[in-house]
């Protein structure tokens, strides 16, 4: 395997799969102690993988390559192919003429996948300093013709993601600055907390007014873990909705209905802070074509021109699919009794803990007992953390709820990295503290409680 | 995570390794982070054990990064600042003598470079520095572009210039052309500027760099305080020593696995010369020699470039299993001088098939290094 980008050469896309098919001869066992590089491993030792993770994808590693490990149970032509994935995933595209990668922009917000996704982790909210962005702005209307049917309405000139950067010679979409405003609160027992909310300052280069335009920030998500996510059932999701709470719990939740491109009808949103993409073939192509400006034939130039074939795009959300799941660290007894807390603080009401995978064209991922911490539904998170703009049927308050799986390595894989949809929260208690809407009292539960209970549930989500 | 023998020990050849058996929970923790960092000669060879669960000390970490690390990163961004002004003295003067100079000042400036491979994690990492550094290959149309150009290179310009026209590559095509033919009487003014405007921002990445561990930027924490504080609670990047030492050996196996399999395996793969690294200075072959002694320092604690030594991990698996770490250090110098073997300049030797064998043997020495730090290395530290 090849840890994330220890060396960002540009490598020829599209001549991943070949050099690959060499590397692969020389190719080592796996980097990931004790994870197992065929079927399962690990089995004859005394520290056995704890499998609830990601099942039998699940990896033994607490250090900065956690998120970037190839599922345990992943071998042969697949495991290659994951690698040729890794490639493809780290290559960094060029301007037009060049012999390799060719075919960036001229509009982009980044220049490789793995340059958002560092380590395949998050990104940090780093937005219009330097060369390249980590961090991005979607826009739309609010209200007018959508560029698929019940999504967002695109800004004119724009689109619905502001490209803030350009080739040699092209003017970006605006220059954006990205600021931050503090606000003070303190935990029932007088400890006082700041917390930081974004302030975007966005100017178009074309000089046209912003007024009435809807922006939202957003730092790129983990993609490890995510095939295990795609292979859960629709009906599994569905059966979790409570749209008119029902159960009385305070907690709604409830489907994302979106487009796919490939069907040409609505699915089933589950990828993305709002779950606006049904599928990692479409979120892939979507990436490419919107961050990095490189056309696919799902998302061909205006004039049918691609800059990449169907194939790189297949093998990047194979890539994202066949990443393993890190498992936890052993539990503490105060992370036992965090993880208690985090059940009678009713967190798991959309963190839901466990779910079990159904019958996926990869198999690796089918049939998995796991547990993501998420419902996978949208919920309203509150006006605090409201963007203002709907995607698809999710409102301007809703959020998917985030997988926890992994979120204790998420300043090992890159410090600095933020949590929550842009990337405000600094820490995981102030990811929390930002909760609001249907989490409200879930929050006001964690705000309230004596300060060693806040810190077992920090110790056991740090164990995750 | 797993319950095994702890072994504290103090070393740098001073003192025995103190094996104590399992007693291990409690013991006042975060006592190893001595201010000093040395680590030798210390009397205070307390037996506490720290938490995390590892079996390899604290004081390891602390010198993995005081006496590896931080000296690495030191090194790279004082020789960053020689290498601006060698291009200042080129401009000053055009004559070869200072081009030499400038070209040894680069090839100066990559031995640290290299030497850090081994640990590519953390703010290098996050903040985007390794490819702001070290992208490559370079974006020649849009180089020759704003050369062509009447842009003005001011820092904030060249700070937005994608990193496929700056960093270590385009100063050595600048420096050195396309064929290595170039002399000092073939620099215009032009390129004259871009160089130091690009020689200008290295030292400003490279000082960063070294900041982010001794003192932290952005409002982030010291990364070195971050690292060997690993296993302390509230610490929310290494839960464990455990989980440190596997950074280390992660970031061992990975620059390996680079080494053979990316920078050797693609260009020799493809028998294309553009696809190598370092293609202009004819360095490939020593970029990839100081990679492998970036594994031995991150191993042994020392940093030779530096003249800085420290507890390593081979300390411990000395005491372990003493012929685990003969062979792996024979193993590291075998790969090293298998690299020697190979017909320099690295462009012109992957095209002729008469050095298949040598090429395919540095390749399978570096694997087996890679191997052991995969199997071997990481059962006697791991377990």
């Amino acid at each position: 395997m090849r840890p994330e980008s220890p060396h960002p050469h540009t490598l020829p896309a599209a001549a991943a799969a070949a050099v690959l098919a060499a590397v692969a001869a020389v190719a080592s066992p796996l980097l990931g102690c004790g994870g197992g590089d065929d079927g399962g491993g690990g089995g004859d030792d005394d520290t056995a993988i704890d499998y609830r993770a990601g099942g039998a994808t699940t990896v033994k590693d607490r250090s900065s390559n956690a998120y970037s490990l190839p599922a345990a149970n992943l071998a042969g032509e697949e495991l290659d192919r994951h690698r040729a994935g890794d490639a493809a995933f780290e290559a960094t595209f060029v301007t037009g003429g060049a012999p390799v990668n060719n075919g960036l922009g001229p509009l982009y917000n980044n220049t490789a996948c793995d340059r958002c996704h560092g380590k395949d982790g998050r990104g940090l909210p780093l937005i219009g300093v330097g060369p390249t962005s980590q961090s991005l702005v979607r826009v739309s209307l609010p209200e007018g013709e959508p560029e698929v049917p019940g999504g967002p309405v695109p800004v004119p000139g724009m689109g619905t993601q502001v490209q803030n950067h350009a080739v040699y010679g092209r003017d970006p979409e605006a220059r954006v600055a990205l600021a931050w405003d503090e606000q003070t609160g303190a935990y029932d027992d007088g400890t006082e907390y700041t917390l930081r909310a974004p302030r975007l300052a966005i100017e178009r280069v074309d000089g046209e007014s912003l007024d009435g335009v809807l922006t939202s920030l957003r730092e790129p998500p983990p993609v490890f873990g995510l095939g295990l996510l795609e292979a859960i059932d629709d009906e599994t999701i569905e059966s979790r909705e409570d749209p008119d709470d029902a159960d009385g719990d305070g907690i709604s939740g409830r489907v994302n209905r979106v487009w796919d491109v490939a069907t040409g009808a609505a699915a089933l949103g589950r990828f993305g802070h709002k779950a606006n993409q049904p599928s990692l073939l479409q979120q892939a192509a979507a990436a490419y074509a919107n961050d990095m400006g490189i056309s696919s034939p799902i998302f061909p130039d205006e004039g049918g021109a691609t800059d990449i074939s169907l194939d790189i795009v297949e093998l990047t959300a194979f890539y994202t699919s066949s990443l393993a799941v890190p498992a936890p660290a052993t539990l503490t007894p105060e992370a036992e009794r965090g993880q208690e807390l985090f059940s009678s603080f009713g967190c798991g009401g959309c963190h839901v803990t466990e779910a079990e995978t159904g019958d996926h064209e990869l198999a690796i991922v089918s049939r998995q007992a796991i547990e993501p911490y998420t419902d996978l539904l949208l919920h309203d998170m509150g006006e605090g953390l409201a963007d203002g703009r709907p995607d698809f049927l999710a409102s301007g308050s809703e959020w998917r709820t985030a997988p926890l799986w992994g979120i204790g390595l998420v300043q090992t894989v890159q410090p600095g990295s933020g949590y929550l949809h842009d990337g405000r929260a600094r820490t995981i208690a102030e990811a929390i503290l930002w909760h609001g809407g249907e989490a409200e009292a879930s929050r006001e539960r964690f705000r309230r409680a004596a300060e060693a209970d806040r810190a077992a549930l920090l110790s056991f989500l740090g164990s995750l | 995570m797993r319950i095994g023998m702890r072994i504290r020990f103090r070393t740098v050849g001073t003192l025995l390794a103190v094996a104590l058996a399992a007693a291990a929970c409690g013991g006042d923790d975060d006592d190893g982070t001595g201010d000093d960092g040395t680590g030798d000669d210390s009397a205070g060879d307390d037996s506490s054990t720290d938490d995390g669960g590892g079996a390899v000390d604290q004081q390891v970490l602390v010198d993995f990064a005081d006496q590896v690390v931080i000296p690495t990163y030191q090194l790279l961004a004082d020789r960053a600042i020689a290498l601006d002004d060698a291009a200042a003295a080129l401009d000053d003067e055009r004559s070869d003598e200072s081009l030499d100079a400038a070209r040894q000042a680069w090839a100066d400036t990559r031995v640290p470079w290299e030497e850090s491979e081994a640990f590519l994690f953390g703010p290098v990492s996050a903040q985007g520095w390794d490819p702001a550094m070290d992208s490559w290959p370079l974006n020649k149309d849009d180089l020759d572009a704003v050369l062509a150009s009447g842009d003005e290179l001011t820092q904030d310009f060249i700070r937005n210039l994608p990193e496929t026209q700056k960093g270590f590559h385009t100063i050595e095509y600048l420096l050195w052309g396309d064929d290595s033919q170039k002399t000092a009487a073939d620099f215009d003014d032009r390129e004259i500027e871009y160089l130091l405007a690009l020689t200008e921002e290295l030292t400003l990445i490279t000082t960063d760099l070294a900041t982010s561990w001794t003192d932290g930027v952005g409002g982030q924490a010291a990364y070195r305080d971050v690292f060997t504080t690993a296993g302390d609670s509230g610490n929310t990047a290494y839960g464990s020593i455990d989980s440190a030492v596997q950074e280390m050996l992660g970031g061992m196996a990975g620059i390996c696995d680079e080494v053979a399999n990316g920078k050797i395996a693609e260009p020799f793969g493809a028998r294309d010369p553009n696809l190598v690294e370092s293609q202009y200075s004819f360095n490939s072959l020593l970029d990839f020699q100081d990679n492998m002694r970036s594994v031995l320092n991150a191993y042994t604690g020392d940093f030779p470039a530096g003249e800085t030594e420290g507890s390593g991990l081979d300390d411990f698996v000395a005491e372990v299993d003493p012929d685990l770490d003969a062979r792996f250090k024979g193993e590291l110098d075998d790969a090293i001088s298998a690299l020697g073997e190979i017909p320099s300049p690295f462009p012109a030797a992957i095209q002729d098939p008469g050095n298949d064998a040598a090429i395919e043997a540095a390749q399978a020495a570096i694997a087996t290094v890679q191997s052991t730090i995969e199997g071997d290395l990481t059962a006697v530290l791991l377990q």
